[in-house]
């Protein structure tokens, strides 16, 4: 009688138990989706206090400009060729992606010797269907990298030991350039972007599942900065991006020949 | 007596029948119980099934949520977009015109100045990941084909010195052009092969028909030139230096002058 009052005290309990958990990562799930939905807009109001037109001194402009068709084409030619000449000034291999003419293209001091056909674009909202002038000016000075993560080897070297003596001594083998590795790329920009570059290859399931594992590390790794931000009552950071398909040997070329603080032109 | 005798004949007789009808009671309530017991075995696994299967439920929607919905729901945030207008008395205004007529005068003074990067000159573009070569002559591609280029081996010796074979990448001038050249080996050439290294001067050092029929200079000793090795065109398998077939290397020198951009990458 005494152990069925006791079951019978238990079950109580541990369902209450259960319902506290539940409300509570239900309240967690909330509370965490409300500070992610707040972040594009703490990010947009950066953006927009940096890049907007400030109405100083004598001459000022009328806003009406700022939504004017030939005013903007102009106004996006001329951010353009800011961005190209501050690159081919300061680096010495850089990229250029093109959104108007879907191309990615690899400069070298203004040459370009290197084009991609782009497959397939993703972009953050606020780079989409922000503000022309906001964001023209913000793309009018290129982006740097600070770090990149990818599914090959930046640099594939391969450690040789020296032989002793010549009966050591092997010739090398040729080399096997049959092999076609899946290729994914997450550039790092110093002011937070995200230039993801993805091999547009898909038919493999082999590639998919790259690709797939790829989306998810990057996911976990995105999600717990965010959920740390959060844990401290603070509206996480939002990354804009950019994310393009191209074909594989175009990937690899790219990714290989960007230098590791290399620069890249966005332009639309 | 006899009638008692039956009686009890009787009787037994009744004790067997009931004997044997509760033997098949026992066994009816047996079954009975066999069927709760796997029902609560089923109920058992159910119950633990359950157990396990909700935790991974929970879970997976925990972290679908936070993977794929909430970066969803931050993107329904874009900020106030551009209405473009196309004003006609906006078009007459002066300030207007002034506006549009520097950023006219800028887009001119940029283009001017973007220009004078792409040279009109011949220059080779090298890919270095694929090993091809583009040559261009008045912005013009005019040949392109295989090449090998760097290795990326690293030679290491037991006393810890160290060359990795790689071809830089960047913009370089050609600035030398030689023909017949003959190879002035470096130090890893001999560690490499397993051979003593030989004085700096001397003429072991020094081998004649391994760089084909011309060589141009890049700067710190790495080269455009020929092969003896054909086989690994299209390979990344020099020491650095570029490598192409003999036809190709002979329409490069000859497009190429001293002052030629090369462009590696």
């Amino acid at each position: 009688m005494i152990m069925e009052t006791e079951m019978t005290d238990k079950q109580p309990r541990k369902r209450l138990g259960l319902k506290i958990l539940v409300i509570l990562i239900i309240s967690f799930l909330v509370y965490y989706s409300v500070m992610s939905f707040l972040s594009p807009g703490k990010t947009l109001d950066r953006i927009s206090n940096e890049f907007a037109i400030k109405q100083e001194g004598k001459t000022k402009i009328d806003e009406k400009i700022l939504t004017d068709s030939t005013f903007l084409i102009k106004f996006k030619e001329k951010t353009f060729l800011q961005s190209r000449i501050a690159l081919a000034e300061s680096d010495s291999i850089y990229l250029t992606i093109n959104l108007a003419d879907s191309t990615a293209n690899l400069e070298i001091y203004g040459v370009a010797v290197h084009s991609a056909k782009i497959k397939d674009l993703k972009m953050s909202n606020i780079l989409k269907k922000g503000n022309d002038y906001v964001i023209s000016s913000l793309l009018s000075s290129p982006f740097t990298i600070s770090s990149s993560i990818a599914t090959i080897k930046k640099d594939p070297v391969m450690i040789k030991m020296a032989p002793k003596d010549t009966s050591e001594y092997k010739p090398d083998i040729m080399p096997d350039t049959s092999v076609t590795e899946p290729v994914n790329v997450k550039l790092v920009m110093t002011d937070g972007t995200r230039i993801y570059i993805y091999q547009e290859e898909n038919d493999k399931s082999a590639d998919r599942m790259n690709l797939f594992r790829f989306d998810l590390k990057d996911r976990l790794l995105e999600s717990w900065s965010s959920m740390k931000s959060v844990a401290v009552f603070k509206i996480p950071e939002y990354h804009l991006f950019i994310k393009i398909k191209i074909p594989r040997a175009d990937v690899k070329i790219i990714y290989r020949a960007l230098p590791k603080n290399g620069q890249i032109g966005v332009f639309r | 007596m006899e009638e008692n005798i039956k009686n009890e004949g009787q009787s037994s007789e009744i004790e067997k029948s009931s004997g044997d009808d509760s033997g098949k009671d026992n066994a009816g309530s047996g079954q009975v119980s066999k069927e709760t017991q796997t029902g609560d075995r089923l109920k058992k696994i159910f119950h633990i099934s359950l157990l396990i299967l909700i935790p991974i439920l929970a879970i997976f929607f925990f972290l679908t949520f936070i993977l794929y919905f909430v970066p969803v729901l931050q993107e329904l945030k874009s900020g106030p977009g551009t209405e473009i207008s196309s004003n006609p008395e906006l078009k007459k205004d002066a300030g207007y015109n002034k506006q549009i007529g520097a950023l006219v005068k800028d887009i001119q003074r940029l283009s001017r100045k973007y220009n004078t990067y792409s040279t009109g000159q011949s220059y080779i573009v090298i890919n270095t990941t694929e090993n091809r070569f583009y040559l261009y002559k008045n912005k013009k591609l005019i040949r392109e084909g295989s090449c090998s280029t760097g290795s990326y081996k690293k030679l290491l010796t037991a006393e810890g010195r160290s060359w990795t074979f790689k071809t830089p990448r960047g913009k370089f001038t050609i600035q030398g052009k030689r023909t017949n050249p003959a190879w002035h080996k470096p130090d890893w050439a001999f560690i490499e092969e397993g051979v003593p290294v030989p004085p700096k001067d001397s003429p072991l050092r020094w081998e004649a028909g391994v760089l084909g029929d011309y060589a141009m200079d890049l700067g710190d000793s790495y080269m455009i030139h020929g092969t003896i090795y054909k086989r690994f065109l299209g390979m990344p398998v020099t020491h650095g230096c570029v490598r192409l077939n003999d036809e190709d290397l002979e329409v490069v020198f000859n497009t190429l002058n001293i002052g030629s951009k090369v462009y590696i990458y």
